[in-house]
């Protein structure tokens, strides 16, 4: 696990997988293109090339499929994964097609005994003995980081893992500290940064300070932008509880709120705020590449 | 953290869910998160499921049956099952005195003469009623209803309405998938159908065509057209076999006497006849709420209907104001089976 002094620059998967926040047209309309390995990996290889030196993703076929391209150009030195799990959109809609969660849950334990992972099944094994959330959420991140370990090389270093915001928000809802601590203590023996993505970051931070969660071992990624989109419970609340968080655990995301932001603009309001540990951005096009990871990394390191 | 009432009375609800499905796990934790709430029991009938949830809800009662829920001291009941329960489930609240006040996930029930059934005993139990038609509580629909209501598009002469998504669209013809959802008329349709009603008034379906690929003979597409008694006519497109829908999408185009107006999730698109136009994104109406989980629009109708039960107001879409997605669903499957 290595400590980033300057800002992180992450180029995000969001595009690839065909979302766009700004509107469900607009991702309809970029074509078929984007959601091809080779030029998503192309896509990260421009990135990384003007001054991104991470790749946050959802952990699916898709990103897997992107990471192993990465690898075989050669852009794979050095570079920071942050990965997010699970991919929900993938498992809300295997629940759908397959009756629902219990449906889903038999699903996926036929997954991870076909991916012939002995850490996974074993710990899998005493999770259902003892109907012991914690031991599946074991099993489950063993799976997970099986499947990114047989995509990237060595030379690629998995910084963090963050629950999808999802699962963090339900934690938060259902005051689940138990399974947060675990989580947290569980991947730092792994030697991997363990982490959360949340729309709810005020309220998460009010929570984890009450729970004393130390802040500077774990990565948080959630929005931050100048028009407060998926800011809650507003932009001044999220604002005044990242001034509460030193140690540079926050990452930003949605900073250009889906393109309705220019970037310099946008990049003027990620400069007012402390305590980033980075920035996230999703890009569909090798000029928006270039141009944005050209812009983050002249404002922002320099 | 989460607030939002100036109610006086600071009275705590309790509040049970039936059905630990997705959609009950959602409003158990947006529940869990509101104030003057006290999130008292959980009722799944999968043993699996309630096992699981017992380690995750510590404080929170779960039984496998719903006249368990009587003598809990309940103060209000979600039911989130699949539709076909849901009529027996409501039912039973009322007659086994467990509250008198119900959120139903949409639609109210599996057709028209059950809603109304459930709409007359909601009125002699009293208490406060909702339907989760949840595209109500979305940024872009309130200000689509605020504007039709302004009278900005002049007198509505007609509109399209569509739903769709991509959840079965690489079923096999003759699979039994999709068929354990029920239709896509009541998943996906029920939501248009609703928008539409509470747009423009009461409609009556008039042409119908439903198409099935599953085994079990639920439609998975449906075109059906409406009438109201001014002459003003719709056309609605349903379909969740649309592989370019990555996440469900609702909209209507809307053609008034002054212009048109085009609405869905993301965005309100209006141009006038004059020239002038305008679009707005959730981004430009205040899209935040105190939790978000899911979708803004689950806090704002959980909210919603807690308020409502606090300051003993009314609230919308009500059994009754629901009752008529039902009628219209079922004035759609006789038309079309008359073909």
């Amino acid at each position: 696990m290595s400590e980033e002094k300057s800002m992180m620059l992450l180029i995000g998967d969001n595009p690839f997988h065909g979302i766009s926040h700004l509107s469900q047209e607009r991702s309809r309309t970029r074509g078929n293109a984007i959601g091809k390995a080779e030029y998503g990996a192309e896509l990260v290889k421009i990135a990384l090339d003007n001054g991104a030196n991470g790749f946050m993703f959802s952990v699916s076929e898709t990103t897997l499929s992107i990471l192993k391209k990465v690898r075989k150009k050669g852009a794979d030195k050095n570079l920071k994964l942050y990965a997010i799990v699970p991919y929900s959109y993938e498992y809300v809609r295997l629940a759908t097609q397959m009756g629902g969660i219990s449906g889903l849950a038999k699903k996926m334990v036929k997954q991870i005994a076909f991916s012939m992972n002995v850490r996974a099944m074993a710990t899998g094994i005493k999770g259902v003995l003892r109907m012991d959330p914690v031991a599946f959420l074991k099993t489950y991140m063993f799976y997970e980081i099986s499947r990114i370990k047989s995509s990237v090389g060595k030379k690629a270093s998995l910084d963090s893992i963050l629950l999808h915001e999802i699962i963090t928000e339900m934690a938060l809802a259902l005051d689940l500290d138990w399974l947060c601590k675990a989580y947290i203590e569980f991947m730092l023996n792994l030697g991997i940064k363990p982490g959360f993505e949340t729309r709810n970051f005020a309220y998460l931070v009010s929570k984890f300070r009450d729970w004393n969660i130390d802040f500077g071992k774990i990565v948080i990624a959630t929005p931050f932008n100048k028009a407060g989109f998926q800011m809650n419970p507003s932009r001044i609340e999220c604002e005044e509880a990242l001034a509460q968080v030193t140690g540079q655990s926050v990452i930003a995301m949605s900073i250009l709120a889906a393109g309705y932001i220019k970037p310099l603009e946008a990049v003027e309001y990620i400069q007012t705020l402390p305590n980033l540990k980075g920035v996230v951005v999703g890009v569909s096009k090798e000029h928006h590449a270039r141009e944005t990871f050209r812009l983050l990394e002249e404002r922002l390191r320099k | 953290m989460v607030s939002f009432l100036n109610s006086s009375d600071e009275k705590t609800l309790r509040v049970a869910v039936i059905g630990l499905g997705k959609m009950g796990l959602l409003h158990a934790c947006i529940l869990n998160v509101l104030p003057y709430v006290e999130l008292a029991a959980l009722c799944d009938k999968s043993a699996l499921i309630r096992t699981v949830f017992k380690r995750l809800f510590k404080r929170v009662q779960l039984t496998d049956d719903v006249e368990k829920l009587a003598n809990l001291d309940l103060d209000a009941v979600y039911i989130t099952t699949p539709i076909p329960s849901h009529f027996f489930l409501a039912k039973t609240v009322y007659l086994k005195e467990i509250t008198s006040n119900l959120f139903v996930e949409k639609t109210l029930a599996s057709n028209y003469d059950e809603a109304k059934e459930l709409c007359k005993l909601a009125q002699s139990f009293g208490g406060i009623n909702m339907v989760g038609y949840m595209k109500r509580f979305a940024v872009t629909f309130k200000k689509a209803k605020g504007l039709i209501n302004k009278d900005v598009l002049g007198n509505v002469v007609s509109f399209d309405a569509y739903s769709y998504s991509s959840d079965f669209s690489e079923v096999k013809e003759g699979s039994k998938i999709s068929g354990s959802r029920g239709g896509v008329l009541g998943d996906l349709g029920s939501h248009v159908v609703d928008l539409a009603l509470w747009f423009f008034g009461d409609l009556q379906a008039e042409s119908a065509e439903l198409e099935s690929l599953s085994a079990g003979g639920s439609e998975d597409s449906a075109r059906f057209s409406v009438r109201n008694s001014d002459g003003l006519e719709g056309h609605f497109d349903i379909s969740w076999c649309k592989k370019e829908y990555r996440m469900p999408e609702f909209g209507l185009i809307i053609r008034g006497t002054k212009g048109i107006m085009n609405v869905n999730d993301d965005t309100v698109k209006l141009e006038l006849n004059g020239g002038e136009s305008r679009k707005w994104y959730r981004h430009d109406l205040n899209d935040s709420v105190g939790f978000l989980l899911g979708a803004p629009e689950y806090f704002r109708e959980d909210e919603y209907f807690i308020k409502s039960m606090l300051n003993g107001n009314e609230a919308e879409p009500d059994f009754s104001t629901a009752s008529k997605v039902d009628c219209i669903l079922d004035q759609v499957k006789n038309r079309a089976d008359k073909k």
